[in-house]
């Protein structure tokens, strides 16, 4: 994999650039050292509000009997593996810098893949699994060759990959649901229970916990958070930038074909869908998330946090005898409102003098 | 010349001044940013508003424009009294004060005629359609008023900088043009910062002609030769107070320094002669690419280089090329006797290569990361084990460069971009130096940074020198190659076509043959 980005041509001539730092005169502690308690609230407010609903919807007498039964926790975790991997997917593009909208396209084509090959060609179901796998991480080298050799843009190239996978399936299934022929034993894991919750929740929470570590405990995550902040800074201290943004398309691809194995698993059939309904609830935890833990930043805890805050807040609004409107409803207004908050909370970061 | 060693008594020089502010005070929590800071500007001058950074001029400036409320004081303007408590930009708008600032707030794609309405409104008629052959029409003469030969459909990206800077002015002023003078005053905070040296001058001049029609200009500037080449008087702040305003006088830079820093000059001189040894670090020969035709360049451990030529003379390239961010067409480098060709920025690093690039917030900074994660970014592996990034030691390890390279700042986890360029610019530094660099490349090191800042910059260089670094300065400020460096290299025509030693060299015999390198070279073309 060469790369690109470092053989850039050298910037404009810096008197074209007029914007050396402004010295303020002011020393600025950050808000969080002067008042711990404020910033400690920003970090862990999402938390508490997650925590504060689901009390909420556990002791209303509209909701309170079924939302907090062991079995409603299973279908609301279970129901929502493939937007917690897609999620997690996202964090790794955003941290440097760049979206990724074919996320649910190639979690949606990697159902339709294993069930296919099991189906139709009678592949084992272990490497039906690699297929998946390296099919999502080819989806993520393209989009990655495409945004750091070609220099395209990542909202336009994604969205791109996206519409020309959705119309692959299309082709593929022809416009039906491929049931027959999924393994078993594929069935069986998706349905069986670890803890008394689902399997492949466990699954979620190691991918989780996975991409924690990378992102921010190994040089990898944190070159991208770097790259994130200013490119070319980061070429200019000998990271490279085209290789860690290509990786990162890379690893999101992967992490979302390995969603369409386990949403297969759950639901055991694959239909000719393009995989948006999973890719925007998704995205609004992922901004959630930049709005906890680490405020301004995509991280993975603030991640799964928004997930749980989204997917626990619509079940309980369910349960109420709301409609079936008010969840794409809610799941548009929590989009909206982290894209606000995130992008006011780096401003003041940035204005915080 | 009067030397008024203390803040101006308002009540005097008010009545005749266009802009007097009077018992300015702000405090931001603990800090006291400004404590009783007095400043009278006399109309139809420039007034040179000086001081280190955390002296209280920016602050000082920010009042005037709206954007902090005083906590006391008075100001003073078009012979109107006013309480600073409850300023805001609308209140200064209409006082007739007129803000430019560092970052010009012109749109770049757009022409200078569009830029001017963006302010003042687009004329238009009935159905609001707008009436651009108007609108040109009346830029046209506000531009013709500045001396600006251009034409208003011009884009301000295909401006030179100067003129940019000027298209700025012109547009803030633009409302007094044409109508008369109705007194206002233009506060212009660092406008020269980005400029190279030809386009501040340039700048400069022009400013000094608006002066002279009787435009009051109040001037910000870290750039002590330009403030005194076109300055009346000067206020100096230090501390948040008023500590000397000279009126319409000439006063040396050491003076000025000396006001500013509340020491004598001496002091601030780097110390310590030359730490070169006979050893050759870094050898360069017949180098080529972009401006440069064939560069010979050899530099030893312990030596400080200095890299002079005009704009355009290749200083920055010959540097990206050593870091190898940038190819060479041609040409051999050795670094310790071994051959020395880096294919990109992480081959140099493992040679033991650093480079400081003359633009610090686009090209150096990762502005929304904190001072730790900047300083550990060019070794996060030597932090990372089985449980990790260590964290810990990474502050530590921070908290002790801060210290040893005297930056301000409230500790590791503040923001790069909190802290003033003088010390963003120290950061950037440890950032290198924390792992002694075979050679170091820095491009205008002290771009953008307070005088007491850059003193420590300074010494800072030498310290590398000490400990064995070869260091390469690239600078268009003579009197800074001839404080830091051991030898000069002028860069002409591509090639490193003189060397001088710094030693004893007067900073106008340097510029002078800086200058006559391009008067040779446009008599060839």
């Amino acid at each position: 994999m060469s790369v690109s980005t470092d053989d850039q041509p050298v910037p404009a001539p810096p008197e074209a650039e007029g914007q050396a730092a402004h010295p303020p005169e002011l020393l600025h502690v950050p808000v969080e050292q002067r008042f711990p308690l404020l910033g400690l609230a920003e970090r862990y407010a999402l938390l508490v509000l997650t925590v504060g609903i689901c009390l909420y919807f556990s002791v209303s007498p509209k909701s309170g009997d079924v939302f907090a039964s062991l079995s409603n926790v299973n279908v609301v975790l279970g129901g929502q593996t493939a937007v917690l991997m897609i999620a997690i997917a996202a964090v790794f593009p955003l941290v440097a810098g760049h979206i990724d909208f074919s996320l649910g396209a190639t979690t949606a084509a990697s159902m339709v893949l294993a069930a296919g090959l099991m189906s139709r060609h009678d592949v084992p179901l272990s490497a039906c699994v690699v297929a998946c796998l390296v099919m999502g991480a080819l989806v993520g080298l393209v989009n990655g060759v495409a945004v750091t050799v070609f220099g395209m843009n990542p909202f336009v190239t994604t969205l791109g990959v996206a519409t020309l996978l959705g119309g692959i399936i299309l082709w593929y299934t022809g416009g039906q649901t491929i049931f027959q022929g999924i393994s078993p034993e594929l069935r069986v894991f998706g349905s069986s229970k670890v803890a008394g919750l689902p399997q492949v929740t466990a699954v979620v929470a190691v991918v989780a916990v996975l991409a924690w570590y990378l992102l921010s405990q190994t040089p990898y995550g944190r070159s991208l958070y770097a790259i994130g902040s200013n490119p070319v800074s980061a070429r200019l201290v000998g990271l490279r930038v085209g290789r860690n943004v290509m990786l990162a398309f890379v690893t999101s691809g992967t992490i979302a074909g390995a969603a369409g194995v386990l949403q297969l698993s759950r639901t055991g059939s694959a239909t000719a869908d393009s995989g948006t309904a999973l890719l925007f609830p998704a995205l609004a935890a992922v901004f959630l998330g930049a709005t906890a833990i680490r405020p301004g930043f995509f991280n993975v805890v603030g991640t799964v946090i928004g997930a749980l805050f989204v997917s626990f807040s619509v079940s309980g609004l369910t349960l109420s005898g709301a409609d079936s409107w008010v969840s794409p409803v809610f799941n548009g207004i929590a989009l909206l409102v982290a894209v606000g908050l995130s992008t006011w909370l780096g401003a003041r970061r940035r204005s915080r003098q | 010349m009067t030397l008024l060693p203390g803040p101006v008594s308002a009540a005097t020089e008010g009545a005749t001044a266009a802009l007097s502010v009077a018992g300015l005070t702000k405090r931001f929590g603990a800090t006291l940013a400004l404590d009783d800071a007095s400043l009278a500007v006399r109309p139809g001058t420039v007034h040179a508003l000086l001081g280190g950074n955390g002296s209280g001029k920016s602050t000082a400036i920010k009042v005037l424009a709206g954007v902090h409320q005083a906590d006391a004081g008075r100001v003073r303007i078009g012979g109107r009294d006013q309480d600073l408590t409850s300023w805001s930009a609308a209140d200064a708008r209409e006082a007739g004060l007129r803000f430019v600032h560092q970052d010009l707030g012109l749109f770049e794609g757009l022409s200078i005629a569009e830029n001017f309405a963006f302010d003042a409104g687009f004329p238009t008629r009935s159905g609001a359609a707008i009436r651009w052959r108007s609108l040109h029409c009346r830029v046209r003469e506000v531009l013709d008023d500045y001396e600006l030969d251009v034409d208003p459909r011009t884009p301000i990206n295909e401006l030179r900088p100067a003129d940019r800077t000027m298209v700025a002015i012109a547009r803030a002023l633009q409302d007094a043009s044409g109508c008369g003078d109705r007194g206002l005053v233009l506060v212009l905070d660092e406008p020269t910062a980005s400029l190279a040296q030809h386009e501040s001058a340039l700048l400069l001049t022009k400013l000094r002609r608006r002066a002279e029609l009787g435009q009051t200009v109040v001037m910000v500037s870290h750039r002590m030769a330009e403030v005194l080449s076109v300055a009346d008087d000067f206020t100096v702040f230090r501390d948040g107070r008023t500590v000397a305003t000279l009126v319409d006088a000439h006063p040396t830079e050491d003076a000025l320094v000396e006001l500013m820093a509340g020491r004598a000059v001496e002091e601030l001189r780097p110390v310590g002669g030359t730490t070169a040894t006979s050893t050759v670090r870094v050898s360069v020969r017949g180098l080529a690419g972009g401006p440069l035709r064939g560069v010979d360049l050899d530099a030893l451990a312990g030596e400080i280089v200095g890299i002079a030529g005009l704009v355009g003379s290749g200083r920055s390239t010959l540097l990206r090329m050593l870091f190898g961010d940038r190819r060479p067409d041609a040409g051999e480098v050795t670094l310790d006797g071994r051959p020395y060709r880096p294919r990109d920025v992480p081959d140099a690093l493992v040679a033991g290569v650093a480079y400081v690039p003359e633009d610090r917030g686009g090209e150096a900074a990762f502005p929304d990361l904190s001072i730790a994660d900047n300083l550990s970014v060019t070794r996060l592996r030597s932090y990372w084990g089985l449980r990790g990034m260590n964290r810990r030691r990474e502050h530590d390890v921070g908290r002790a460069l801060v210290s040893d390279f005297k930056v301000k700042a409230a500790g590791t986890t503040a923001l790069f971009s909190s802290m003033s360029g003088g010390n963003q610019q120290k950061v950037v530094l440890a950032r290198w130096l924390q792992q002694d660099p075979a050679l170091l490349l820095l491009d205008e090191p002290t771009q953008g940074v307070d005088v007491m800042s850059r003193v420590d910059i300074y010494a800072t260089i030498r310290e590398a020198a000490r400990r064995g670094s070869a260091v390469l300065v690239a600078s268009s400020d003579a009197s800074e190659l001839l404080a830091l460096c051991d030898r000069i290299v002028i860069l002409r025509e591509g090639r490193a076509d003189e060397v001088l030693a710094a030693e004893g060299l007067d900073p106008d015999v340097l510029t002078r043959k800086l200058l006559r390198s391009s008067g040779a070279q446009q008599e060839e073309r």
